[in-house]
């Protein structure tokens, strides 16, 4: 397999540097194997203790999982995941340390550069298996989704769940299109 | 440099200066003849009748070959969809189904159904079908798709590998699981994929998960009770990797204690991949296992320093123990992801004059290799693809000659390596016909672009750091189905494919070659001149491979998966859409209108006269 890169995340090595100093300094990657097997230098230098159990830090707090793909009687209930926002959305800087983020905690590798699918699904084209919402992405982020998404809530900052999803929020959504076209010469996308 | 590597791609090209079909009949002296002369499969016949197909490559000599000769080149052209049978799961069908006791088994992808369907009633009903549990976190630990290569019989068993790290043995009459043994830990990024083979009541497994940070594993289990039996790392201290006294590798760079430790930095080989996902062979004389090993890990090489053994090597064990006999690094200290885990022919040959009991290897880097496989010694190494990361293979040390302007390093933008990490072949089987001395090779021909770049390693999640844009080799196709001389080390034919051939090759004693393509076509083509007989367009694209029996009404049948996917049709044909400017998918980019003529299936196809 290979992953391509064409983005944000690595246009510019200083920035991913700077950012990852600054993983570094928050505290980030979980404990473990990672602890035990003694990896290569930049491991070592991003490796620290896990942090404790973080909570969402904005809107109400969860009271039930939730599966948004999944009829609800009575309609929404209010409360879940689904309706926290994202204290860091739109905000350049956070947006810029989720998405070295997205590659010190190999995200990268599992859904593409730029989260346009790999091994995972696609982050960007607005096809979304368990909700596009920021509480939703934030939600899949921390609890992990039953194909093998692992569950990253209790193992990195909260802080940090929120500065990916601003990440990926910026991403943009949409950029799928319904249509292929094959007649002509070259394949054709219709639709957006 | 660009003049440098035309020079590579012409010597690449020599060979067959002719390409297609009857390419080089003036040299077939007579219909019967064959084109590599004295060459035969090294092993004795497989268990169960001519007509079945018992282990994954039908003998341990690995050669896909059978005697069955009803179907000829002369009547092939006349085959016809005998029946089908949808398997009921999408996604990537490499592997083969087998046929024993008028009864074909089929493994699917995950989730990993078995089905055993009777042969010899109208409409094939089932005899039974087996769930098992798998868990399903596997589906994104797995680095290259889904997929299983299938299972292996024997005893009454069906035994088979489950994507998240289980080994199953069902009863091949009842469909009852008689045991279920975990191999595998999908929290430290393993899965499994490989198909086992069974060796005198020992079931031979091992590990996937190169990309994901692993320390790859080969395992012995009872075959009675899946009570393991031996297990041998391939990295680490020696008693892991279980070298011992016999350990006698021909070259000088292979000896030396430790050296699955002391070829890596600090603990770096407990992370360093080494995975065991491809095809197993076996010698009965010698009682050794040959199996490769996958990539290092990560792909960025800065990281690990050294010759990171024994990664990227093909390996002999002894089978009842396990101890390592011989090894063969193929691609000392990988920069490229040329796993060596694909198939080992073991073939009894003359080469340069001097009989041989050979091992016939096409790798990932490019070059077919031609071994001797009692002692490791490297016979011949030639590329059978464009080939421009090394100028050749020095047969004094076993080792290429690389050219530095194509080694990887962080910070560094690589250009135009080939071929990609996909390789000259990836895990798509060859096949070997004692009728012609040929071996039957599907192939790759694709370039790529490598820049490594930091990485973390965090357990069960991958373990890389580098990106590899993969674009067409020279030449305008992807893929070429071709028959190569091991002897000689040289092409004799080829058909030019758009796309990779990811199917493997069956080759039979009526002089017919078979092989699917990733656009969908099932194709015969005649053994001695490539010329291609007949073709059939299946459902999905192909990543399986074909297999011929005899079925219950004497007829001679040849059976194949379609089922796009793997690692070269994973993300094309799934759930997304093609092409995309935006869209960085390695399909996407490198086989974009590939959608245009397949989308995900699973269905076997039985053709028959």
């Amino acid at each position: 397999m290979q992953i391509k890169d064409e983005g944000l995340v690595m246009r510019s090595w200083i920035r991913v540097v700077a950012a990852l100093a600054l993983v570094a300094s928050a505290g980030c990657v979980p404990s473990g194997d990672a602890a035990e097997a003694r990896e290569p230098a930049i491991v070592r230098r991003a490796a620290q203790q896990p942090q404790p159990t973080p909570q969402p830090t904005s809107g109400a707090q969860p009271t039930l999982i939730q599966h948004p793909e999944h009829i609800q009687p009575g309609l929404a209930l209010r409360g879940g995941f689904s309706q926290l926002a994202n204290p860091f959305e739109g905000d350049r800087t956070k947006i810029k340390e989720g998405a070295a983020l997205f590659v010190s905690y190999n995200c990268m590798d599992c859904h593409g550069a730029d989260g346009s699918g790999a091994m995972g699904p696609s982050l960007a084209d607005g096809r979304w298996h368990f909700g596009g919402t920021a509480g939703e992405v934030y939600q899949s982020i921390y609890e992990g989704r039953p194909e093998g998404m692992p569950a990253w809530g209790g193992r990195i900052p909260d802080d940090q769940i929120w500065r990916l999803v601003a990440y990926l929020q910026s991403l943009g959504t949409g950029k799928d299109v319904s249509t292929e076209n094959f007649t002509g010469k070259t394949i054709q996308k219709m639709g957006h | 440099m660009r003049i440098w590597h035309f020079v590579l791609y012409s010597i690449g090209i020599a060979a067959c200066k002719k390409v297609g079909p009857a390419a080089d009949s003036t040299r077939v002296a007579s219909a019967s003849a064959p084109i590599v002369a004295d060459a035969r499969i090294g092993t004795p016949n497989p268990p169960g009748a001519e007509g079945e197909w018992t282990m994954p490559a039908r003998d341990y000599a690995s050669s896909r070959y059978s005697t069955l000769a009803q179907i000829t080149s002369t009547n092939a052209k006349n085959l016809k969809a005998a029946w089908t049978f949808s398997t009921g799961v999408l996604r990537g069908h490499e592997g083969q189904p087998l046929v024993v006791n008028k009864t074909m088994y089929l493994v699917t992808p995950y989730p990993n159904v078995a089905y055993a369907i009777d042969l010899t009633q109208p409409g094939y009903p089932l005899k039974w079908k087996f769930r098992p549990e798998n868990a399903q976190a596997a589906v994104g630990t797995a680095c290259c798709d889904v997929v299983n290569r299938g299972a292996a019989y024997a005893e009454g068993k069906l035994v088979y590998n489950l994507l998240d790290g289980h080994t199953v043995a069902v009863d091949a009459e009842s469909g009852k699981q008689l045991w279920r043994v975990q191999m595998a830990d999908l929290n430290r990024g393993e899965t499994i994929t490989m198909a086992p083979i069974v060796v005198k009541n020992r079931v031979i497994v091992g590990s996937s998960g190169g990309e994901m940070g692993v320390r790859g594993w080969i395992a012995a289990l009872d075959l009675a009770t899946g009570r393991e039996l031996w297990r041998a790392y391939n990295t680490g201290p020696d008693a892991d990797v279980k070298i011992g006294a016999r350990f006698k590798p021909f070259y000088a760079t292979e000896r030396g204690k430790d050296l699955g430790l002391t070829s890596w930095p600090g603990d770096a080989w407990k992370i360093g991949g080494g995975a065991v996902w491809g095809w197993l062979s076996y010698d009965p004389a010698l009682n050794l296992v040959y199996h490769g090993t996958s990539n290092p890990g990560p792909w960025n090489q800065d990281v690990r320093p050294g010759d990171n053994k024994w990664t990227c090597a093909i390996l002999a064990r002894d089978a009842d123990t396990g101890e390592l006999v011989w090894a063969f690094q193929v691609t000392p200290h990988d920069y490229w992801d040329f796993d060596a885990v694909n198939e080992n022919i073991l073939v009894d040959m003359p080469v340069k004059g001097q009989a041989r009991k050979a091992l016939v290897h096409f790798d990932r880097n490019g070059f077919a290799y031609t071994l001797d496989r009692g002692t490791g010694e490297v016979l011949l190494a030639q590329p059978f693809v464009p080939m421009n990361w090394a100028k050749y293979i020095n047969l004094q040390t076993g080792r290429p000659e690389i050219d530095t302007s194509k080694t990887t390093k962080q910070g560094k933008l690589v250009k135009n390596i080939c071929p990609s990490l996909e390789g000259g072949k990836n895990q798509q089987p060859a096949a070997f016909s004692p009728q012609t001395g040929l071996f039957y090779v599907p192939t790759n021909n694709l370039c790529m672009d490598f820049e490594s770049r930091p990485v973390s390693y965090i357990a069960g999640t991958p373990y890389i750091g580098a990106n590899a844009p993969e674009t067409g080799g020279p030449g305008n196709y992807k893929g070429e189905f071709m028959a190569w001389d091991a002897a000689n080390g040289r092409k004799v034919w080829g058909i030019h494919e758009p796309f990779p051939v990811w199917g493997g090759a069956l080759v039979t004693a009526g002089n017919v070659v078979f092989y699917g393509t990733l656009d969908g076509w099932f194709k015969a083509a005649n053994a001695r001149t490539g010329e291609v007989l007949w073709q059939f367009r299946v459902g999905s694209g192909i990543v399986g491979n074909p297999i011929t029996y005899t079925g219950p009404d004497g007829k001679q049948y040849v059976a194949v998966y379609s089922g796009i996917g793997g690692d070269m049709g994973l993300l094309i044909a799934g759930d997304v859409a093609a092409n995309l400017p935006f869209d960085v998918r390695e399909r996407g980019t490198t086989l974009p209108d590939l959608a245009k003529y397949t989308s995900w299936g699973g269905m076997l196809f039985v053709f028959a006269l």
